[in-house]
C-alpha cells in the first residue's frame, strides 16, 4: 500500500501527530456537514422555525406585560430582570432539542446510514450540539432585540452587555450535551423530548429566572441557590445590570465545562455503543 | 332514552306515518335518534383511545400538577402580593379553565389525525349521522376535562386552597368548567377539520391558547397589566369564565359572570359548532 506523501520519512511521534492531526481535521469537517445538515432541517421545515423563534418572542411579551406589573423586583425593571432568565430558560428548551432530534434519528434508522460512512462517530452528536448552539444564538440576538424594543436596557457597560447571548448560547451548548446523551440513552424521540421536559422544566423555573428568590418558600430556595441555572441567570443579570462579573461568572464556566467535557464523552460512548 | 339499534348492519326504516305533519316529526325525530347513537358510539371509540394509550392522559394528569405547584411555590410569592385573597385561591378556577382548554383542544387534533390518516372516509362510508364523527370528539374530551377538573381542585385542596363561597357554588364548579370547555372544544373542532393537519392545528392551537388563557385574570390580576392589555383581558371571555369561576369557589357576585359566560358557551356551540359541522360535512 502506498502511504501518502506526508506520512513517510517521519519519525513515529512525528507519525503519531501528523495522524492525530489528520484525524482531528477529519472531525472538524464532518462535524461541520453535520451542523450544516441540521440546519438545513429550519430552512427546509419553516414550522420548526417558527416556533423556535415565534415562542420566545411570545414568552417575552407575555412575562413582560402579564406577569410584569404583580412580580417585585426590588431595583430593577421587570423587563430588565427578565431578560437574562428568560434567555437562559429558551436556549436551555431549545438545546433540548438536540436530544429529540439524536432519538429521531437513531429511531428512523439514519444513523445506520451515518454508521456505514466513513466519517467520524461523534460527528453525529456534535453536529446536532453546534446547529443547536447557532440556533440559540441566534435566538438569544433575536429575543434581546424584542426585549430592547419594548423597553429593555442594559446598564452594565456594552462589552459584558454584548456577551450576554454569547454567554448565553455557550451554556446552551453545555446543556446540548445532556440532551445529547439523554437522546444516545432513550432512543425514542417521544421519550426523550417528554423525559427532557420534566427535567428542564423544574430546573428552569425553580431559579432567579422569572421571581427574586427571597420570594419563594424556604425549601424551594434551597434548590434554587444550588440550581445551575440560577448561577447562570446571575451571571447573565450581572452582565447586563451591572454586578460582581467574576464571582458570578465561576460557576457557570464550571458547569459548562463539566456539562462538555464530561457528559459529553459520556455522551459519544453511549452513542458508539449503540 | 329508547336508542335504536341496526339490524343486520341495516337501519330500520321508521314506522309508517299517517299524516305528513307526523312523518316530518317522526322522521326529525328518528334522526335526531341516530345522531344520539352514533355520537355516544363515537365518543366511547374516542374515550377507549385513553384507556388504551393512557401515556394520552399524561399530560392532562400531570399538567394541573405543573401549574399548580409552579405558581403557588414559585411566581405565588411575587404574585400573591397583588391578589386580595390567598394565591392558591385565586390560583385554581383560572388553572382549572387553563388546563381544561387545553385539553379539549385535543378535539381539534385528533379530528385532524383522523382526516390525514384517512379514518373519516371509513366513517363517511358508513350509515351514520356525519355530525357525530365531531360530536363524539367534543363529547370525549369534555368528560375527560371534568374529571380533569375534579382531579385539580382535588390537588389544589390538597395544597392549601379553600372553598368560601358555599356548598352548591363549590361543587358546580367542574359542572361550569366542563360546560364552558364543551363549547371551546368547537372551536378546537373547526380548527381541526379546516387546516386538516395535525402539526398545523397544534401549532395553531398553540399560538392562539396561550395568549387568549394567559391574557386575562387566570394568573394575575386584570388591574396589574397595562391599560391596553387590560382592555383585551376584560372582554376575553377566558377572563369572564375564570371570574364566574373564582366567585363560585370563594364568593362574590355571580350573574354578573354568569351571563357573559353563557352567551359565549351558546355561540361556541350553536355558531362555531354548525360551522364546523358545516366544513365538515362539505369535505369530499
Amino acid at each position: 500500500m502506498i502511504q501518502p506523501a506526508h506520512i513517510q520519512d517521519r519519525s513515529p511521534l512525528g507519525e503519531l501527530i501528523s495522524a492525530i492531526a489528520v484525524e482531528a481535521r477529519w472531525i472538524i469537517a464532518d462535524t461541520a456537514v453535520m451542523s450544516w445538515r441540521n440546519l438545513l432541517r429550519y430552512r427546509r421545515s419553516p414550522e420548526l422555525l417558527m416556533f423556535s423563534t415565534l415562542s420566545p418572542v411570545m414568552f417575552v411579551l407575555l412575562f413582560n406585560y402579564v406577569f410584569g406589573g404583580a412580580i417585585p423586583t426590588g431595583d430593577l425593571n421587570y423587563i430588565d430582570y427578565l431578560m437574562p432568565g428568560i434567555l437562559v430558560q429558551t436556549t436551555i428548551f431549545s438545546a433540548t432539542t438536540t436530544g429529540v432530534g439524536l432519538a429521531e434519528d437513531l429511531q428512523k434508522g439514519m444513523v445506520d446510514r451515518y454508521r456505514s460512512l466513513p466519517m467520524a462517530r461523534s460527528a453525529v452528536l456534535g453536529g446536532r450540539v453546534v446547529a443547536e448552539t447557532l440556533v440559540s444564538l441566534f435566538v438569544a440576538f433575536l429575543m434581546l432585540g424584542v426585549g430592547l424594543i419594548i423597553g429593555m436596557r442594559f446598564h452594565g457597560g456594552f462589552w459584558p452587555g454584548f456577551s450576554l447571548p454569547f454567554m448565553v448560547a455557550g451554556f446552551a451548548f453545555g446543556f446540548s450535551w445532556i440532551a445529547a446523551f439523554v437522546g444516545a440513552s432513550v432512543r425514542n424521540a417521544e421519550g426523550a423530548g417528554s423525559l427532557m421536559f420534566f427535567v428542564v422544566f423544574p430546573l428552569t423555573f425553580l431559579s432567579s429566572a422569572f421571581v427574586p428568590i427571597e420570594s419563594m418558600p424556604g425549601w424551594l430556595q434551597w434548590f434554587a441557590y444550588v440550581n445551575p441555572v440560577t448561577n447562570a441567570v446571575d451571571f447573565g443579570r450581572a452582565l447586563s445590570q451591572g454586578g460582581p462579573i467574576v464571582a458570578n461568572a465561576w460557576p457557570t464556566a464550571l458547569w459548562t465545562l463539566g456539562m462538555t467535557f464530561v457528559i459529553g464523552p459520556v455522551a459519544v460512548w453511549r452513542y458508539r455503543r449503540v | 332514552m329508547n336508542l335504536p339499534q341496526a339490524v343486520n348492519g341495516w337501519r330500520p326504516e321508521p314506522p309508517a306515518p299517517s299524516t305528513p305533519l307526523k312523518e316530518a316529526i317522526g322522521s326529525v325525530l328518528y334522526e335526531f335518534r341516530w345522531i344520539i347513537a352514533d355520537t355516544a358510539m363515537l365518543t366511547w371509540r374516542m374515550l377507549m383511545h385513553y384507556r388504551r394509550n393512557p401515556e394520552m392522559l399524561l399530560s392532562t394528569i400531570f399538567g394541573p400538577l405543573m401549574f399548580l405547584f409552579l405558581f403557588t411555590y414559585v411566581f405565588g410569592g411575587a404574585i400573591g402580593r397583588s391578589t386580595e385573597i390567598n394565591y392558591i385561591d385565586y390560583l385554581l378556577p383560572g388553572v382549572l379553565i387553563q388546563n381544561n382548554i387545553f385539553t379539549v383542544l385535543q378535539t381539534g387534533i385528533g379530528l385532524a389525525d383522523d382526516m390525514q390518516k384517512g379514518f373519516v372516509d371509513r366513517y363517511r362510508s358508513l350509515p351514520m349521522a356525519r355530525s357525530a364523527v365531531i360530536g363524539g370528539r367534543v363529547v370525549a374530551t369534555t368528560t375527560i376535562a371534568f374529571f380533569s377538573a375534579i382531579w385539580t381542585i382535588g390537588i389544589a385542596v390538597v395544597i392549601g386552597m379553600r372553598f368560601h363561597g358555599g356548598f352548591w357554588p363549590g361543587l358546580s364548579l367542574p359542572f361550569v368548567v366542563a360546560l364552558f370547555c364543551f363549547g371551546f372544544a368547537w372551536i378546537s373542532a373547526l380548527v381541526g377539520v379546516s387546516v386538516r393537519d395535525t402539526q398545523t392545528a397544534s401549532s395553531l392551537t398553540f399560538f392562539v391558547a396561550i395568549p387568549l388563557t394567559f391574557l386575562s385574570s387566570t394568573f394575575v390580576p386584570v388591574e396589574t397589566m397595562p391599560g391596553w392589555l387590560q382592555v383585551f383581558a376584560e372582554v376575553n371571555p377566558i377572563t369572564q369564565v375564570v371570574n364566574l369561576s373564582r366567585n363560585l369557589a370563594q364568593g362574590g357576585p355571580i350573574a354578573t359572570y354568569a351571563l357573559p359566560t353563557i352567551l359565549w358557551t351558546v355561540l361556541f356551540v350553536f355558531g362555531i359548532g354548525s360551522l364546523a359541522t358545516w366544513r365538515y360535512k362539505r369535505i369530499s
